[in-house]
């Protein structure tokens, strides 16, 4: 009887750790892929290993991460746990206060918790970076630390600790040799969770963090465009490194005795290599203030060469601090809460209203000695007439990539309207954002994308709520790259830039613009008003504007380049016959977004949540 | 009785520095108008009264419902580990727990990349299956993906507070109750259910949470139409920037959740809890 029920035991632990592990299992497999793909195997390479050892932003991420978990899950495990022992001998009020205001972290999603820290720091002073980011995982990790000890302590006889005291122990001597050893598996599992917690979190981090501090997450979430097994090679460390910290956890066990020192011992060597870290990551210059001038730069994910900052850093001899973002509105939201930069690389509707709302100084062209490589398509455009703010980064449209093997060329024709096509039900993605679907479904009614007629917008909403109930659509975000590179898919709404990516992974694919218009978009260069050093910053637009910058920079991202003899010269060689590099220009019916007012933002996002809920 | 009481002072300070102050700004938030500025307050019910609308309802209907089923799913295979667990040798235990922590430190993005990659329709599990010569199955853009990606993630944090109860369990206690005439059934159930309610529903209500509130693996295995309270709250918050409304949001969850915690903190109103 027991031997079948310890048998039964040992088959429900393999299984339940077979379905655990089996993703970690394709990720450390998809670390050794030859492609850049993270779904589609195409042969054994140690490419992203070297990838990893040669990406600054990535390494440093990792000591952030790894240092702030541990000093985070220290403070935390620490804090918490005298919580919960002063608090079963607190007054009942107090007590109650207590545990409902530490509730409150849990209960509220991260991004509640991230804006009211945000808001909180900005007010108070602080400066944002390594010590925000410190404080913010000490905050929400504790109230797991006390979830986890509290049931432990409020389980354990009051009257021990009181023994103890009349034999003679003093209050500290109770508290450690009797109270913390009877709670010790709640203390361990609450060390554990904060652990976790404040190792994989992203919301909070980013939020709070400033100066160029960032962890892994940040760095993950913001490459989503152009991920890559980079992070498997990390993910692969990270699990070998676990690993062998347990066995080697595991035979100092077994061989030593006194299990207790050990213990104690074990957390006084963590949190001394945590220091150790932390002050030669201060040296380092992670944090640390240098009497070179610096520059700081705000642009979107995986959006330059690193090694041309570097370059820019040599030349000049300053230092670039360099964080980025996931989308314009989430640099808005940062720019909102008074983080200050010194150029932002935003996209036009943005800029329009970066620049209405006074966040912005004039470019003084005249130090700009590269002003003339610029491509005149994207100059003057509606955003900023005369390019008073702005200088030109990247460029591109929005259209169709569909898969040449599935889609039948004559359906073309229908423009927008091949996404309503029922041949291609369920084999479609449309992309996640209410400004980019509603301009499609604007465009194919013949209407403009900027308008702001109630009725219009009405009958574009119908159109996708018809597409959405007829076509079977996917609504998906970036990851509607390594999808179609996987050739999950036949047809997708993409970016010209990403488009051009995504072909030059997968030749089955095509791309096209439709001829009832589409959106002409342009990412560029702006200084802030806050600019500490406005003449760093015009040399490091104009540095971005040389031929062989702007070259490399093309050849890295992939995207259209506004230096228009280097979008010349790779039309002949690195993106040769990928017709996603070539967007369309001067099309009559083509636009640019503008910045929508609130009321109509609220209509849009509204009605994108009624689509999509149908 | 009173020694020890002043260890809970410091954190009482630092809660209301970091958890008091920012909940009233976004209370102040839900129940005004005044956009992102809060030098401009114009006392409003708008924003909650707005919830109300059917598209709204459905919305927290389908996150909760969602929540339920993740969190039902997680206890159902969480229990019976953690007391396997806990059965074991006390070295080879905390190897165990650690062993489930460990795949949760790899970035979450990470992981659901690796189920995209396993469940895609030209997937992994169905280049397996057309071997054995069945048909495609399509797994993605799912519920069953959805739920199977938050199980996968949060079943880690319904396992850890199960095993702290369940662990250092006098053995006497089963004993005991096996003396008086309790069959295992009813030994389980009475006394070592009972007894490890305390992890049970701290794992319920973190799992809850957390499945309620996840916006990355419904975006990313159920697709852009799986919104849930999470998204729309992130969606208010940041694309489309009325703080108002998100706050609002959030406070109605948080005051959801808050009676739904009460309501389980009764059932585990233990007797040793007199102070």
């Amino acid at each position: 009887m027991k031997k079948k029920s310890s048998v039964l035991s040992k088959i429900y632990i393999i299984l339940c750790f077979a379905f655990f592990y089996l993703p970690i299992i394709v990720t450390v497999i998809f670390s050794f892929n030859s492609s850049k793909s993270l779904s589609k195997f195409t042969g054994f390479s140690l490419r992203w290993y070297a990838a990893l050892i040669q990406n600054n932003e990535m390494m440093s991420a990792v000591y952030v991460s790894v240092t702030i978990a541990i000093l985070a899950t220290v403070f935390s495990t620490f804090l918490g746990t005298i919580t919960a022992i002063g608090l079963s001998r607190q007054r009942k009020v107090l007590k109650n206060a207590i545990l409902t205001m530490n509730d409150v972290p849990i209960l509220n999603p991260d991004i509640v918790t991230a804006i009211g820290w945000m808001l909180l720091f900005s007010s108070l002073g602080f400066n944002k970076g390594y010590l925000t980011m410190l404080l913010a995982h000490i905050g929400f990790s504790t109230p797991f630390v006390i979830t986890s000890v509290y049931p432990k302590v409020r389980s354990l006889d009051p009257n021990l600790a009181n023994a103890a005291m009349d034999l003679g122990a003093t209050p500290y001597q109770a508290l450690t040799k009797v109270i913390i050893p009877m709670i010790q598996p709640g203390i361990f599992a609450g060390a554990l969770l904060a652990f976790t917690m404040s190792f994989d979190d992203f919301v909070i981090s980013y939020f709070v963090t400033g100066n160029g501090v960032k962890n892994i997450s940040i760095v993950v979430y913001n490459m989503t465009k152009r991920i890559n097994p980079t992070i498997n090679a990390l993910s692969a460390i990270v699990v070998l490194l676990i690993i062998l910290v347990l066995i080697g956890m595991r035979i100092s066990r077994k061989t030593g005795a006194g299990e207790k020192v050990r213990g104690g011992k074990l957390v006084a060597v963590i949190i001394a290599a945590a220091l150790v870290l932390v002050m030669l990551g201060g040296r380092a210059g992670i944090s640390g203030t240098t009497s070179k001038r610096e520059l700081r730069v705000y642009n979107a994910g995986e959006y330059v060469d690193p090694e041309l900052l570097t370059e820019f850093e040599e030349e000049f001899d300053c230092k670039v601090i360099y964080e980025t973002f996931e989308s314009n509105e989430m640099l808005y939201t940062k720019i909102l809460a008074g983080d200050t930069y010194d150029i932002l690389i935003p996209s036009d509707y943005m800029i329009e209203r970066l620049i209405d709302e006074d966040y912005l100084q004039p470019v003084d062209w005249s130090l700009i000695s590269n002003a003339d490589a610029i491509n005149p398509d994207v100059l003057d455009r509606d955003y900023d007439p005369g390019n008073v703010y702005s200088v030109p980064y990247f460029w591109g449209s929005v259209g169709i990539l569909y898969d040449t093997t599935v889609v039948d060329e004559e359906d073309l024709a229908d423009g927008w309207d091949l996404l309503m096509n029922k041949k291609y039900a369920g084999n479609l993605y449309m992309y996640d954002s209410e400004r980019d679907s509603f301009m499609i479904a604007l465009k194919a009614l013949g209407y403009s994308m900027n308008t702001a007629d109630p009725d219009e917008i009405h009958e574009a909403y119908e159109w996708l709520v018809r597409q959405g109930q007829t076509m079977d659509v996917v609504y998906a975000g970036d990851d509607v790259i390594d999808n179609m590179i996987s050739g999950n898919k036949a047809i997708a709404v993409v970016y010209s830039g990403d488009g051009a990516y995504i072909m030059a992974e997968n030749e089955d694919l095509e791309f096209f613009e439709p001829e009832q218009g589409t959106n002409i978009w342009c990412d560029a260069m702006v200084i802030t008003k806050d600019c500490q050093n406005t003449d760093l910053a015009h040399e490091y637009i104009d540095f971005f504007l040389r031929e062989d910058v702007a070259a490399r920079n093309t050849v890295y991202i992939g995207y259209s380049t506004a230096v228009l003899s280097v979008y010349e010269s790779m039309q002949e060689e690195d993106f040769a016959g990928i017709s996603a590099f070539t967007p369309r220009v001067d099309y009559e019916k083509d636009e640019v977004f503008h910045n929508q007012s609130t009321a109509v933002k609220k209509m849009f996002s509204e009605l994108w949540t009624m689509v999509k809920s149908k | 009785m009173k020694h020890f009481r002043k260890l809970s002072v410091p954190y009482f300070i630092w809660c209301i520095i970091f958890i008091l102050i920012p909940l009233v700004l976004i209370i102040l938030y839900a129940f005004t108008n005044g956009g992102n500025d809060v030098k401009t307050l114009n006392f409003t019910l708008d924003n909650f009264a707005r919830i109300f609308d059917e598209t709204y309802i459905k919305v927290f209907a389908k996150s909760l419902l969602l929540g339920v089923l993740t969190t039902a799913i997680c206890f159902v295979m969480g229990y019976p580990l953690a007391y396997i667990i806990s059965k074991q040798d006390d070295s080879i235990q905390d190897m165990l727990i650690m062993a489930v922590t460990i795949p949760t430190w790899i970035n979450m993005v990470i992981r659901t990349y690796a189920w995209i990659n396993l469940l895609s329709d030209n997937g992994i599990i169905n280049g397996l299956l057309g071997l054995l010569g069945i048909d495609p199955v399509t797994m993605m853009y799912t519920n069953f993906s959805v739920v199977l990606g938050l199980v996968c993630n949060l079943v880690p944090f319904m396992i850890i507070p199960i095993h702290t109860s369940l662990r250092k369990m006098d053995p006497s206690l089963t004993e005991a109750a096996m003396d008086l005439g309790a069959d295992p059934v009813q030994t389980f159930i009475r006394v070592i259910f009972k007894l490890s309610m305390p992890g049970v529903i701290n794992g319920i209500i973190m799992v809850f949470l957390m499945a309620i509130s996840s916006f990355v693996i419904p975006r990313l295995l159920g697709g852009g139409q799986f919104v849930l309270i999470g998204n729309l709250i992130e969606q208010q918050f940041v694309s489309v920037g009325d703080w108002n409304f998100g706050s609002a949001i959030s406070t109605i969850l948080a005051v959801l959740i808050l009676i739904a915690m009460r309501l389980m903190k009764k059932m585990d109103a233990s007797p040793m809890d007199e102070a």
